[in-house]
């Protein structure tokens, strides 16, 4: 009898484990969960809040959109306090800085709220996080630059990098990655400045450069890389812009010909999969704090239809 | 004396600001009411704590801007303070150095600033709007500078784990006697700066020179002094939410504080603190930071969209100033 026991015990694991790896996930309980992302503006975000409700209705748990208005740490940490005084299960958070947020974070996991990483991570470990490799992708786009620059016949002249601020952590590294591709070239990469990612303060950003006489200018976010878009715009001159993240202006501006190319995110995936993750710690499961990369793809004139 | 022959409810209602206050109480309830049909949670006693947490920054600037308000001036560089102090004392902290050393030595920049204020406005008689504009961008250059325009490490890095710890759980994430510490120190400068203002001469000056500055001139009130000193009192107020902002944060953002002195001045505004000067009751700018602060939290846990966020708030702002006209017309008309 014990040993029937132990039989069917070892079966429903087998089963179970197997479950887990079709990555069957099924809410028991109408969860709530908070989104929580840098701010509610940038396309980016807007697009990973889709990917999240559509596959919160597919689940038949509930995702409120909780973003601060605008980067701010003060403003984020408070939508953490919020989602937590608010009754949420869990929360779906994309880290201004990978400090900042930590404490009000860890508050939040003391409160039995499980918390799981979108787009970019802070320093506290949680149940899974689900971003582009940053680093990667930036030296993407630099390699696309410096290939674009070559073909031009262009082989030294300076940079410019429009990045939104230090503390982003996403944006450091896309513009170290950035750098990094360009190490042993005869270019010279000029002083980051910050437009906070705004589009018109990068603009500003960007003409500077192009007043310095750079040859290629990088944005590091949806904001900046418009705002540089403009600006060649402006200027008509030959200047290489790459940048990052997708909307309808940027992907005008690539058609129009005034961008060369722009790493993609995939927001939709990550918002998709951190529900997933979400409802399966809430359902007991254990994730371990898995990092899954959600990649980029580079679209240029060619690839965009 | 007619007012000894009124009663006590009419008589708590014929203070100058009262009936404001007690408006912005009364819509602080209502609201709150509103969001709480919408989300049961609102009423548990974690959101509780939390809004008391949250508004204890609007209260503390609030508080600032209103001894401006109340005398007539405005201080537009209470934002960049907070951001400034918030800089200082978390740069200095990863430096090593002990937190309430590095706090003094916040305090002493900010102070500073309110002292240029205070110089440039009421010595220099430069239109408060502009020297504060002024002081705005200065005090926000010298946060972007203090350390090489950089947000700081966290703050354990200098002081380490445990201090930093308890810098964080002091102003922030402690509780004393089952309440958020952040809001206990906002109860103890509103006290502090309650009774400054309605027991004290430096007080009765403020209102004076507020109300009307010739006539507060004639009687002996020293403009310079007085308006030197309220700005010292907000330099000091913009000083307290940039620690707590940087204990909130573990580090000093450069960002810290943006826009905050817009926010102190509706949380005046909505307590029936007059933009003119000479009325209101820090009572009022308590409860207006409540509504201020209620509005923010039950706006975002209802996934309120940000543009409809700033309309209702923008809405709140001007209501509240048409009242505290009609009420002021009212009032006017009973007297004759």
């Amino acid at each position: 009898m014990k040993k029937l026991l132990a039989i069917l015990c070892v079966l429903c694991l087998c089963l179970s484990a197997f479950a887990a790896s079709a990555e069957t996930v099924k809410a028991t309980k109408a969860w709530k969960i908070a989104l929580i992302t840098m701010d509610s503006i940038d396309q980016h975000w807007v697009k990973l809040n889709e990917g999240a409700q559509a596959k919160a209705t597919e689940l038949g748990v509930e995702v409120t959109f909780m973003s601060p208005n605008t980067k701010d740490d003060a403003q984020q940490i408070e939508c953490v306090n919020n989602a937590v005084a608010g009754g949420y299960n869990a929360i779906m958070v994309a880290a201004n800085g990978p400090d900042a947020i930590s404490s009000a974070l860890k508050e939040a996991q003391a409160a039995g709220v499980k918390v799981v990483y979108v787009d970019s991570p802070a320093n506290l470990p949680a149940e899974a996080t689900f971003s582009t490799d940053n680093q990667a992708a930036g030296k993407t786009a630099g390699e696309t630059m410096l290939a674009a620059l070559t073909a031009a016949g262009v082989t030294e002249g300076s940079i410019g990098i429009v990045n939104v601020n230090a503390a982003t952590d996403s944006t450091v590294k896309r513009e170290a990655g950035f750098r990094s591709a360009f190490d042993g070239s005869k270019f010279t990469i000029l002083e980051t400045q910050y437009g906070e990612g705004d589009a018109a303060k990068s603009q500003t950003i960007a003409e500077n450069y192009i007043t310095q006489g750079v040859v290629g200018i990088f944005g590091a976010n949806e904001g900046s890389t418009t705002g540089t878009g403009n600006a060649i715009k402006a200027s008509g001159k030959a200047v290489i812009g790459v940048g990052f993240d997708k909307s309808d202006a940027i992907l005008g501006l690539i058609k129009d010909g005034y961008l060369l190319a722009t790493m993609a995110q995939n927001p939709d995936v990550m918002g998709a999969k951190g529900v997933e993750a979400c409802v399966q710690a809430l359902e007991g499961q254990t994730l371990g704090g898995a990092v899954t990369d959600t990649g980029v793809s580079v679209l240029t004139k060619d690839t965009i239809k | 004396m007619q007012t000894k022959r009124l009663n006590p409810v009419r008589r708590f209602f014929a203070i100058r600001g009262m009936a404001s206050a007690m408006i912005a109480f009364a819509a602080l309830i209502v609201i709150y009411v509103v969001f709480g049909l919408s989300n049961a949670n609102v009423f548990s006693a974690a959101n509780i704590q939390n809004l008391l947490r949250s508004m204890s920054k609007y209260l503390i600037i609030g508080i600032g801007q209103s001894y401006l308000l109340i005398t007539g001036n405005i201080d537009l560089s209470i934002g960049s303070v907070v951001g400034m102090s918030a800089m200082i004392s978390a740069t200095l902290m990863t430096h090593g150095v002990n937190p309430l050393v590095a706090a003094m030595i916040a305090l002493a920049c900010c102070l500073v600033i309110g002292l240029i204020n205070g110089l440039l406005v009421g010595k220099a008689q430069l239109p408060p709007f502009i020297a504060t504009l002024g002081t705005m961008f200065v005090a926000r250059g010298v946060g972007y500078m203090i350390n090489g325009n950089r947000n700081t490490d966290a703050i354990a890095s200098g002081i380490g784990a445990q201090a930093g710890d308890s810098f964080q759980n002091f102003l922030y994430y402690g509780k004393t006697l089952g309440v958020y510490n952040t809001f206990l120190v906002a109860v103890a400068v509103f006290i502090v700066f309650f009774f400054l203002l309605s027991k004290t001469r430096t007080g009765r000056h403020i209102y004076a020179i507020g109300s009307n500055v010739d006539a507060a001139k004639l009687s002996g009130v020293s403009v310079f002094v007085t308006t030197t000193k309220a700005y010292m009192v907000s330099a000091f107020c913009a000083f307290v939410v940039g620690l707590i902002l940087c204990a909130q944060a573990s580090m000093g953002n450069m960002e810290a504080g943006n826009m905050y002195e817009m926010y102190a001045v509706a949380a005046g505004v909505i307590g029936g603190i007059s933009p003119l000067g000479g009325t209101g009751l820090l009572l009022g700018t308590f409860a207006g930071a409540a509504v201020w602060q209620t509005l923010e939290n039950g706006l975002n846990m209802i996934g309120a969209q940000v543009g409809l966020q700033r309309i209702v708030i923008g809405v709140i702002v001007v209501f509240s100033v048409l009242l505290d006209v009609i009420v002021r017309r009212g009032t006017r008309k009973r007297s004759k």
